[in-house]
């Protein structure tokens, strides 16, 4: 075998030369993350997500799929070489660079270098692009986080800024209904109705007339991080090298179910250059379970650090620190494990069959339902009287469903690096969802207290769920704490397949009694939820399955059974929609199923039933979060009018008519267009936090100029929370929201927050950001009355509400501290004197009673209000190849008062679009031995921007009275009734119903081919 | 990060054959890498070394020599697709390139390495054997033509020897009143890995009927075939439903098809039946306004 050697390479990188020296085996995405140029991303490694993209003599090329001795006299370009460092504001940045930022195109930011270069490369050729030649330029480079939807409206506003054409900022619309306008005039005159995309449509804000407009709260505000992440500034986990930093890797199981019988790491451990082997000899058994949830999480814990059995394809079995990435996986090749191969079981229905292997035969797992039969779970509940309303019943009808393994496939793999600080406190910098979690669940694994364990969360590159779990922490901190050196651990793509976390499988028999009267009566799901390997969500993922898959219809007897089982398959996890999403599936799918049997109006049928506002959620306190949870009840309900404003943008009555599926099959002989388009739609509701059980807490302190530091545990993993916790405090405050420096977050420095799962940052984070903001306002109008000599009311402190009441004496002042207003950055009093914040910051640190203006606030909620939504989707069904294309994607979304409609449009365009992937394409698929047979972003199919329909988002506020500002949650909604939405489609194109996804073309042919 | 490797970079072509020449068998060449480097990261192949010919001015040409569209082998899908030589004498492979993978993957793979690779699913091959394509073998000191049909032996398996470097392709000019198009079902839009794909060819004679046809199937058998049968049935006759039906249904017998992840056997040979049904019906369509022209 010939010896590596290095090369010196000559270039013009970014416009300048530059020569390199690089080992021939790297290839250029290496050698130019290892010259700084951080804005590169590692992927996927297989030229499959593209964000590695540079230009390479002006095209656009996979970093990841040459060598850097290649470019050797070639002009390299990336994102680094488009403006100035630092970029501080818009003004600094390139036009394609600011349209991303302005436009809502940046969500996490991971990609967003390469798309912008993507963008660069078309606009160079091609100034005016159609927008499917914008889809199709894109097409290379996957994004997770948006949908595309605003990444295609960036590069519109880059072309028409690069072409010298005005452009107008770019905002939402907002409207009053009932105002000044009818609906279909509104719906016309924003071009929502023809469902056909001239210009850019941002989201549509409806108003009822007595909501009060707000300052900051509301607006369409930039993301407060969008322009470090337009200029591809190093801020995520893997973009900093540490001195003497090791790489640490991991060996995989290639059994789905195996003994270790032992383990010969001499030969590894003895290489040159690898400082340290570990496995389950090394490492001390402490049982946990690796999901982020609030203290103490739900049982059973099923899991130890690394273990003498491995239970699925890609379950942990040693690690290795090693000087490069390189050089540890060479040492892992060198571990040699004997396995015992056991049987395994792969279908859940069989692992809880008669005389399954046992996955769990361990004796130390307590809280395993009958580990014998692999249930890990049982839960039963009921409400209502179950013989009364079956009575009742004048119809009855059964339906099985089944949803399938999806992966996050968020584009940042998992990441994290581990040191010993100055003080010997371990460091854990990880991309994480869940950072006080993290620090909580690790102590006892590595046998050190909390207080020696600092967990810090940069620049997160999207998570759905995937990084609430410890996936690589607890590894990368004992490589730490065996070599006393920095680890850095990243997953490659195929491990994030095989070794991170999935959305359970399920199985659901539903059991629906109506009356002749469209009344439903009764509802029964029996659920089967795969948990993969381990237990981990696995209760409180399919409790939530079966509370929502039972509410929104609210039936007056309803009932969920579910077994939640082990299989030999990877692990799964929680997975943005959360269990509600699968059942969303069912319900939805057969509400509708019900209609068309029964010759009803779908939208009539689902309006006689859905929840009204004021109805206690009949199965909120019986299924709470792995334990009983608190009565609901609604107190904001925009369903009806989501409903009435979806129905019209779409013409859903003509659409609808325009049905006669009779004669859709078996359409080969060319005498039928075997084409046939349908509409169809589905309605959803969610939750906005964890009742009763997830906290959420904010500092807010004043700087010398009269800004201010917001910290919040809150973990801004790419959905723009930072922002739009920052609105609420500058809305509070009277300032704008750059006046509002957000750090999110450091388990040293930032209060706790359970962090970023559960649609719970804007409701529960959110409220407590308010609340501190309200309090450190009190302080300020204290402050400046005391500047001012004005003499203040001595009644209750309307800031403080901390229960105490002074007794008033003497002449009563009129002035009180609500008559005091924030505004424009100053303190305006009654009498029209005013005091700049900046004023009063000066003189509280220094000049008159000097003290720190700051205030902390908690929140909990007992309520977990859903924010509800509706989705009307058109498709267009080859009937001969099975083929769906889904051709437009219409959603009106109640999420109470919307914080700031660019973000959470885009909440809404990336939900959309990862449930197109569920319903549609993404499957992960086994073989027998419980090998997966896609483990690559290519033949696992997550939605590009060439194959997105169009989207348009509607939002019909309403007032929630609990929420901040009225505000509930939008993060998981979007996703949950995508599925049902595409099957009520294809049923009225097509007269099939598909009762599992994926929609794979094959699947829709074999229904379409059995009807026949 | 890649496996270890030597990555040899010669300056030109005979350079480049002796390299290969020199360290065979043990030597692959490089050229696009997308499916090179992705097969070496998962370890599916591991040559000692690898000889770059990516970027090799001998092997970037589009031109017309005699009869013949000639291209050099390392041509990429994106200069395919923006070739006019091409698009006039060769729609059907331009069809193939512009569904190829996605734009950054044309920048990259070449024609040569999607026929070397000798992928079942390859995009470029339905067309070029459509086309009666011939390639060109060289190794150091000779060099020689052989038929694209006879290239393939197995899965991933050619007639290549390690010597050998695929270094042209050409095809003779079609007659005029020729229709060639390419179709192909995936999962997806962009990236997808066919799940069947079909190449059509029909030149049409003075009477209308067709003189000559080729049919070409990618994705159903251990390498993409012509379906000879299928083009007897064709030929001199007019593209009416029977004969298309004929023709159909040898397609489909010619398609062993296999079940994988992408599909099973038996919607492949649906798939096949409804994409060749659908390319010989556009090429009646197509028939029909000639024949209104002429």
């Amino acid at each position: 075998m010939p010896r590596d050697q290095t090369r010196t390479i000559r270039l013009i990188l970014n416009g300048q030369k530059r020569t390199l020296r690089v080992d021939p085996a790297d290839t250029l995405l290496e050698a130019l993350r290892a010259a700084s140029y951080t804005s590169v991303k590692y992927g996927c490694g297989t030229g499959d997500c593209g964000a590695c993209t540079v230009l390479i003599d002006g095209e656009p090329t996979h970093s990841c799929q040459i060598r850097a001795v290649e470019v050797d006299g070639h002009e390299v370009f990336t994102v680094e070489g488009l403006a100035p460092f630092p970029a501080r504001r818009l003004d600094d940045l390139h036009p394609i660079q600011s349209a991303f930022a302005e436009t809502g195109a940046i969500q996490c930011g991971y990609c967003t270098p390469a798309q912008i270069l993507t963008a660069k490369a078309l606009l160079h050729r091609n100034p005016d692009p159609t927008r499917d030649e914008i889809r199709s330029a894109l097409s290379g480079v996957l994004c997770r986080c948006t949908g595309y939807v605003k990444i295609i409206q960036a590069v519109e506003r880059a072309a028409a800024l690069l072409r010298d054409e005005g452009v107008c900022p770019f905002r939402h619309a907002a409207a009053t209904l009932p105002g000044d306008q009818s609906l279909a005039d509104l719906l016309a005159e924003r071009n929502l109705i023809a469902g056909d995309w001239r210009e850019p449509r941002t989201p549509l804000v409806i108003s009822p007339p007595a909501m009060a407009r707000l300052v900051v709260v509301g607006e369409s505000e930039s993301k407060v991080d969008g322009i470090k992440l337009a200029a591809g500034t190093p801020a995520f986990t893997d973009d900093v090298r540490m001195e003497g930093m090791l790489y640490g890797a991991l060996l995989t199981s290639p059994h789905a179910h195996a003994r270790i019988r032992s383990i010969d790491a001499r030969e590894a451990a003895a290489l040159e250059g690898v400082h340290a082997v570990l496995t389950h000899e090394d490492i001390p058994r402490v049982k946990y379970a690796s999901g982020g949830q609030s203290f103490p999480q739900p049982p059973p814990y099923d899991q130890v650090c690394l273990d003498d059995k491995v239970r699925h394809v890609g379950d942990r079995v040693a690690v290795v620190a090693a000087a490069s990435p390189r050089l540890a996986r060479r040492a892992l090749r060198l571990i040699e494990v004997d396995y015992e191969v056991l049987p395994h079981v792969l279908d859940a229905e069989e692992a809880r069959g008669s005389d399954p292997p046992v996955i769990h035969d361990e004796q130390d797992t307590e809280g395993i339902y009958d580990a014998s039969r692999n249930t890990v779970h049982r839960i039963e509940a009921a409400e209502g009287d179950r013989q009364e309303q079956w009575r009742r019943a004048d119809h009855i009808f059964e339906r099985e469903y089944r949803t399938s393994q999806q992966q996050h496939a968020h584009i940042e793999p998992h990441a994290c690096i581990t040191y010993w600080d100055e003080d010997g406190r371990l460091v854990v910098r990880t991309s994480t969802q869940v950072p006080f979690h993290i620090r909580r669940m690790l102590a006892p694994l590595l046998g050190l207290s909390e207080k020696e364990i600092r967990v810090i969360k940069p620049r997160i590159g999207g998570g759905f769920g995937n990084k609430q779990e410890m996936i690589l922490e607890d590894l990368c901190a004992h490589l730490t704490i065996a070599t006393g050196r920095p680890v850095r651990m990243m997953y490659t793509r195929h491990e994030e397949f095989t070794s991170s976390r999935s959305r359970h499988p399920t199985v659901q028999r539903y059991r629906v009694g109506v009356t002749n009267d469209m009344e439903v009566v009764a509802t029964e799901l029996d659920l089967l939820g795969d948990t993969g390997a381990y237990g981990t969500h696995g209760l409180t993922v399919n409790m939530v399955a079966g509370q929502k898959g039972l509410t929104l219809y609210n039936s007056p007897y309803s009932a969920f059974r579910c077994d939640v089982v082990y299989t030999n398959k990877p692990t799964a996890g929680a997975f943005r929609g959360y269990g509600a999403m699968q059942t969303h599936f069912g319900i939805e799918t057969l509400m509708s199923e019900i209609a068309s049997e029964m010759g009803w109006d779908v939208v009539e049928f689902k309006r006689r039933n859905w929840i009204k506002d004021g109805e206690l959620l009949v199965m909120a306190t019986a299924l709470g979060e792995g334990r009983e949870g608190f009565e609901q009840r609604i107190r904001s309900n925009g369903l009806a009018e989501c409903v009435r404003v979806g129905l019209e943008a779409t013409q859903w009555y003509e659409k609808r008519r325009k049905l006669n599926h009779a004669s859709a099959v078996n359409a080969t002989d060319g005498c039928i267009e075997p084409l046939r388009r349908g509409i169809g739609m589905s309605l959803m509701a969610h939750g906005s936090g964890i009742a009763g059980l997830d906290m959420a807490a904010a500092t807010i302190r004043m700087n010398d100029d009269g800004s201010f530091v917001l910290l919040v545990g809150a973990a801004d993993l790419g959905t723009g929370s930072d922002t739009i916790l920052a609105q609420i405090a500058a809305e509070e405050l009277g300032v704008a929201v750059d006046d509002i420096l957000v750090h999110s977050s450091d388990t040293d420095f930032t209060p706790f927050d359970k962090g970023a799962y559960a649609s719970s940052t804007t409701y529960v984070s959110g409220n407590a950001v308010r609340k501190a903001a309200i309090k450190a306002a009190a302080r300020i109008r204290k402050h400046g009355a005391a500047m001012l000599g004005v003499e203040l009311r001595g009644s209750r402190d309307a800031g403080e509400r901390d229960g105490t009441r002074q007794e008033e004496v003497g002449d009563v002042p009129t002035t009180g501290l609500e008559d005091i207003e924030l505004h424009g950055g100053s303190v305006r009093f009654p009498d029209g004197r005013r005091v700049t914040l900046e004023q009063i910051a000066l003189s509280s640190l220094h000049q008159q009673n000097q003290h720190q203006i700051v205030a902390s606030a908690s929140h909990l909620s007992y309520d977990s209000p859903p924010p509800f939504g509706a989705q009307f989707v058109e498709v267009a069904v080859d009937t001969e190849t099975g083929q769906v294309t889904v051709e437009r994607v219409l959603m009106t979304v109640d999420a109470g008062r919307v914080i700031n409609p660019i973000t959470a449009s885009g909440q809404v365009e990336g939900g959309i679009a990862q449930g197109l992937g569920f319903a549609l394409c993404e499957e992960m698929v086994y073989d027998v031995d419980g090998r997966l047979l896609n483990p690559r972003l290519g033949p696992y199919h997550v939605y590009k921007a060439d194959e997105m329909p169009d989207i348009d988002v509607i939002f019909v506020q309403t007032d929630e009275p609990t929420g901040p500002y009225g505000a509930k949650s939008v993060a998981e909604l979007p996703i949950d009734g995508v599925a049902p939405a595409i099957a009520d489609a294809i049923h009225d194109a097509t007269g099939i119903w598909l009762r599992e996804v994926p929609f794979t073309p094959e699947r829709v042919w074999r229904a379409l081919r059995a009807r026949t | 990060m890649l496996p270890s490797f030597e990555l040899l970079m010669p300056e030109t072509l005979p350079e480049a054959l002796e390299m290969l020449a020199g360290y065979a068998p043990d030597a692959m060449p490089l050229a696009g890498g997308t499916n090179l480097v992705p097969d070496l990261r998962g370890g599916k192949r591991r040559p000692g070394v690898l000889v770059n010919v990516h970027g090799l001015d001998a092997l970037q040409y589009i031109g017309r020599q005699d009869r013949y569209v000639v291209m050099g082998a390392g041509v990429s899908l994106a200069d395919v697709l923006e070739s006019e030589l091409i698009g006039a004498h060769g729609r059907v492979l331009q069809e193939a390139a512009r569904v190829f993978a996605n734009p950054l993957i044309r920048n990259r793979a070449t024609v040569g390495g999607n026929l070397g690779n000798a992928s079942p699913a390859a995009d470029t091959v339905p067309p070029l054997l459509v086309l009666d394509a011939e390639l060109k073998l060289a190794s150091a000191g000779e060099s020689r033509w052989v038929g694209l049909e006879d290239f393939f032996v197995d899965v991933c398996d050619t007639i290549c020897r390690h010597v050998e470097l695929i270094t042209a392709v050409r095809w003779l000019v079609p007659p005029p009143r020729t229709f060639s198009r390419f179709r192909k079902l995936t999962l997806r839009k962009s990236t997808a890995i066919s799940v069947v794909s079909v190449a059509v060819r029909v030149t049409l004679g003075e009477s209308g009927r067709c003189v000559d046809a080729a049919v070409a199937l990618g994705a159903v058998a251990p390498t993409p075939i012509r379906v000879h049968e299928a083009e007897e049935v064709l030929r001199g006759e007019a593209l009416t439903p029977e004969v298309i039906d004929r023709a159909t249904r040898f397609a489909c017998t010619a398609a062993s098809c296999i079940g994988d992840v992408r599909s099973s056997a038996a919607y492949r040979e649906r798939v096949t039946d409804v994409l060749t049904r659908r390319l010989l019906a556009e090429a009646q369509e197509w028939s029909e306004e000639q024949w209104e022209r002429s």
